[in-house]
C-alpha cells in the first residue's frame, strides 16, 4: 500500500482578530502546529476559546489564518480552496440545516448543490436519512425536531458528498446523554469507513479518551502535547488510589497511612471525606492501605484505583486543571480539590474520626453537601 | 445504486461541479420553499398595499380636484406608486435570511462547500424578483378591482412591472449587502425603514411633481423610486412617452447592476470578517 499524505496538515497557523475600539487584538491562534494521518479519527481537546474552532473555521476554508500553512489533503487551504471545499465536510457548531426544510430536502439540496443530478440527490439523501435512522424525521420541518435528532441531520449534511476529512466542531455540545451516546457510536462507525478522517473538537475528556486515535491537547493557542490518548496517560506514572471515608479526622488519616502512601491528600466534606494518593503500583498498596485504616479505626467506604485520566494529562501540559480553565463550573480537580476545600473542616472535625465501627450510613439529608465535590467528573462535562 | 455509503467515495467529486445556473435555481428553489411556508410573511405582504390603496384612495381623493394635479383620478394615479411602495417596503426584509443563516450556521455550512459566492446572492435576489412579480400582480389586480383603470393595456402592465422589478433589484441587493455587513436584525430593519419612509415621500409615488414642494421635486429627480414610478406612470397611460419608459429604465438597470455587486463584494468581505 502506498504511504498516504497525512489529511490534514497544519503549521504554524497564526489567528487574530481585531480588539476594537483601541483594544488590542486577540490572538486566537498562536503558531498551532497539527497533523492528522489519514483515516484515523483525531482530536481537538481543550477548554473553550482554546481555539480549536478557528483552527477548523482555517481549515475548513471558513476562515482564512493570519499567517502560517495548511494543507488538506494535500492541497493548500487558501490556494485551492475548492479542491478542499470538495474533499471535506464540515459540521459547525450550530446547526447546518435549514429549519423550514426537511431532513430529506436539506440533504437534497446540499447534494444538489455539489452537482449531484436530481436522482443521484435524491438516493443520496435516502441513504443518509436510512443510515442516521432519522426515519419518520426525515420528512418533518427540521424546526420541530429534537436536538440530537438535528444534530445527526447536520452530521449527515457533512457526509453527503461523500468527504475524505470530516470536520466535527464540537458534535454532542448540548445533547442530553443519552443523545450524546448515539452520537459517539454514530462517529464511531464513521472511523470504521474506509478512507474517512474525522477532525473533531471537544471540551469532553471523555469524549475524546472514547473516539480518537490520536489527540491534540489545545491551550491558549498552540497544541500543548499531542499523541494518543494512551500514550498521553502513559506519561504520567502511577495510579491514583481512592478511598471514600466517613466522618474521618484528616490528620488521623494521614498519620494512619504515612508508612503506605507517601503522596496523599485528605479532603473532608462534612460527614464524608475522601483520601486520594499517587502511587507508583495502587493494585499493590490497596490492601496494606485498608489494613493500616482500619487499625487507626478510620472508618471508609469504597476503594478505587485508577489510572491517570486525560484530566491528569491536561493538568501536567497545560499547567492548570481542566477544570479551572473551563469557564462555567469552578470545581477543582482531585488534587486542587482537596487543598482548597480540606482546611476549613480537619481542625473542627477532631472528634468524629474515632469510632471503630466498619461502616455507618450517612445521613442522607446531608450528604447533599458533599454532592458538589463528589460529581466533580460529570460536572466537568456541563461547561457551556 | 448509491445507497452505501463508502464506495461513492472513489467515485470521487473530483472533477464534477455544479454549474453555477444550477446553484443559482438551487439557492433560489431553497428560499422560494422558505417563503411557501412562511405565510404569514406573504400574507402582510398582500395585506400591505390592500390598505395603501383604500387608505390613499379615500383619505387623498380630493387631490385630483387640485388645480394642476394633471389626472382625473386619483387611484388611478396613485396605483404605480403602490405598486413601487410594496417592493419597497417588502424588500426592506430581503437580508433577514442571510442573517438567520448567518446566526443559525447554515452560512458555514455553504460557505464551506465549493458554491460560488454569487450563486448564493443572486439565487435569493431571484427568489425575491418571483415574490415582487407575484405581489406586483397581486397589487394590480387589487387596484383593477378597486376601480383604478390601466389605459396602457397588457404592454403597460407589463412595462409597469419591468420597472417593479429592476427597482426590487436595487432594494433588495441593498437590504442583503446591508445584512451581510451589519449581520444584525435590528440593525438591518432599523436602516431600511429610515431610508423608505422618507424615499416614500421625496418621490412621485404619492404626487406629481407639480405639487411637490421646490426641494423636494428636485430632490424626487434622484430618487430611484421616483424613476420606476414615473416609467409604470406613463406606461400605463394613453399617451406612452417611450423615451421616458427608456431613459429611466436604463438608469434603474444600471443601478441594480451596481448593487448587486456590491452585495456579492458584502458576502465575501462577511467571509473574510470571520
Amino acid at each position: 500500500m502506498p504511504i498516504r499524505p497525512p489529511a490534514v496538515e497544519a503549521v504554524d497557523l497564526v489567528k487574530t482578530y481585531p480588539g476594537g475600539r483601541g483594544r488590542p487584538d486577540v490572538r486566537a491562534l498562536d503558531g498551532l502546529t497539527l497533523t492528522v494521518p489519514a483515516g484515523t479519527v483525531h482530536g481537538l481537546l481543550g477548554p473553550n476559546g482554546a481555539g480549536k474552532s478557528t483552527t477548523t473555521k482555517i481549515l475548513t476554508t471558513l476562515s482564512r489564518a493570519t499567517s502560517g500553512t495548511a494543507r488538506v489533503v494535500g492541497q493548500d487551504v487558501v490556494v485551492d480552496a475548492d479542491a478542499v471545499r470538495r474533499s471535506i465536510g464540515y459540521v459547525s457548531q450550530g446547526t447546518g440545516a435549514d429549519p423550514l426544510l426537511s431532513p430529506r430536502e436539506n440533504l437534497v439540496m446540499a447534494a444538489r448543490l455539489r452537482g449531484s443530478s436530481r436522482s443521484a440527490a435524491a438516493d443520496r439523501a435516502a441513504a443518509l436519512v436510512d443510515r442516521f435512522g432519522l426515519g419518520d424525521a426525515g420528512d418533518r420541518r427540521t424546526g420541530g425536531l429534537s436536538g440530537g435528532t438535528r444534530r445527526k441531520l447536520d452530521v449527515a449534511l457533512g457526509l453527503v458528498d461523500a468527504p475524505r476529512v470530516l470536520f466535527l466542531d464540537e458534535p454532542t455540545t448540548g445533547l442530553d446523554p443519552e443523545a450524546r451516546a448515539s452520537m459517539w457510536d454514530e462517529i464511531r462507525r464513521l472511523a470504521g469507513e474506509d478512507a474517512l478522517t474525522v477532525l473533531l473538537t471537544t471540551h469532553y475528556l471523555e469524549e475524546a479518551d472514547r473516539l480518537a486515535d490520536g489527540l491534540s491537547i489545545v491551550d491558549r493557542g498552540r497544541v500543548v502535547v499531542a499523541g494518543t490518548p494512551d500514550e498521553l496517560k502513559a506519561t504520567l506514572v502511577g495510579d491514583t488510589l481512592t478511598v471514600d471515608l466517613v466522618e474521618p479526622d484528616a490528620d488521623a488519616v494521614r498519620a494512619a497511612v504515612a508508612r503506605v502512601l507517601t503522596d496523599v491528600v485528605v479532603h473532608v466534606e462534612g460527614p464524608t471525606g475522601r483520601l486520594v494518593a499517587r502511587t507508583p503500583d495502587g493494585p499493590a498498596v490497596v490492601g496494606a492501605t485498608i489494613a493500616a485504616l482500619q487499625a487507626a479505626g478510620v472508618r471508609h467506604g469504597a476503594v478505587a484505583v485508577s489510572r491517570p485520566t486525560l484530566d491528569d494529562v491536561y493538568l501536567r501540559y497545560a499547567g492548570r486543571s481542566w477544570s479551572d480553565s473551563s469557564p462555567a463550573r469552578p470545581t477543582g480537580s482531585s488534587t486542587d480539590r482537596s487543598a482548597s476545600a480540606a482546611p476549613a473542616r480537619t481542625t473542627s472535625g477532631a472528634s468524629g474520626g474515632r469510632s471503630t465501627s466498619g461502616s455507618s450510613a450517612v445521613p442522607a439529608g446531608r450528604d447533599t453537601d458533599g454532592a458538589s465535590a463528589a460529581d466533580g467528573r460529570d460536572a466537568r462535562e456541563v461547561t457551556r | 445504486m448509491t445507497a452505501t455509503l463508502t464506495p461513492t467515495r472513489t467515485v470521487a467529486p473530483v472533477a464534477r461541479r455544479a454549474s453555477w445556473f444550477a446553484q443559482t435555481g438551487e439557492v433560489c428553489r431553497r428560499w422560494v420553499v422558505d417563503t411557501v411556508r412562511q405565510p404569514w410573511g406573504l400574507g402582510v405582504s398582500v395585506l400591505q398595499p390592500l390598505v395603501w390603496i383604500v387608505l390613499f384612495g379615500n383619505v387623498f381623493e380630493s387631490v385630483a380636484t387640485v388645480p394642476g394635479f394633471g389626472a382625473d383620478d386619483y387611484l388611478t394615479f396613485l396605483v404605480p406608486g403602490i405598486l413601487m411602495m410594496t417592493v419597497l417596503y417588502s424588500g426592506a426584509w430581503a437580508g433577514t435570511g442571510f442573517i438567520d443563516d448567518i446566526r443559525s450556521g447554515v452560512m458555514d455550512r455553504l460557505l464551506t462547500s465549493p458554491v460560488h459566492r454569487s450563486a448564493l446572492v443572486v439565487g435569493q435576489l431571484v427568489q425575491q424578483l418571483l415574490l415582487t412579480a407575484v405581489q406586483g400582480v397581486i397589487v394590480l389586480a387589487i387596484a383593477w378591482a378597486a376601480g383604478a383603470r390601466f389605459d396602457g393595456g397588457v404592454v403597460g402592465l407589463a412595462v409597469a412591472l419591468g420597472a417593479s422589478l429592476l427597482l426590487a433589484a436595487s432594494f433588495c441587493s441593498l437590504s442583503a449587502a446591508v445584512a451581510l455587513l451589519a449581520r444584525d436584525q435590528t440593525a438591518l430593519i432599523g436602516i431600511s425603514t429610515t431610508i423608505v419612509l422618507p424615499a416614500t415621500f421625496v418621490s412621485t409615488a404619492l404626487m406629481p411633481p407639480a405639487l411637490l414642494p421646490a426641494w423636494v421635486e428636485s430632490a424626487a429627480r434622484f430618487n430611484p423610486l421616483t424613476w420606476a414610478t414615473e416609467v409604470a406612470r406613463t406606461a400605463m397611460s394613453t399617451d406612452v412617452d417611450w423615451t421616458l419608459v427608456g431613459t429611466r429604465s436604463a438608469l434603474l438597470a444600471v443601478l441594480a447592476v451596481l448593487v448587486a455587486a456590491w452585495s456579492v463584494a458584502a458576502m465575501r468581505t462577511y467571509q473574510r470578517s470571520l
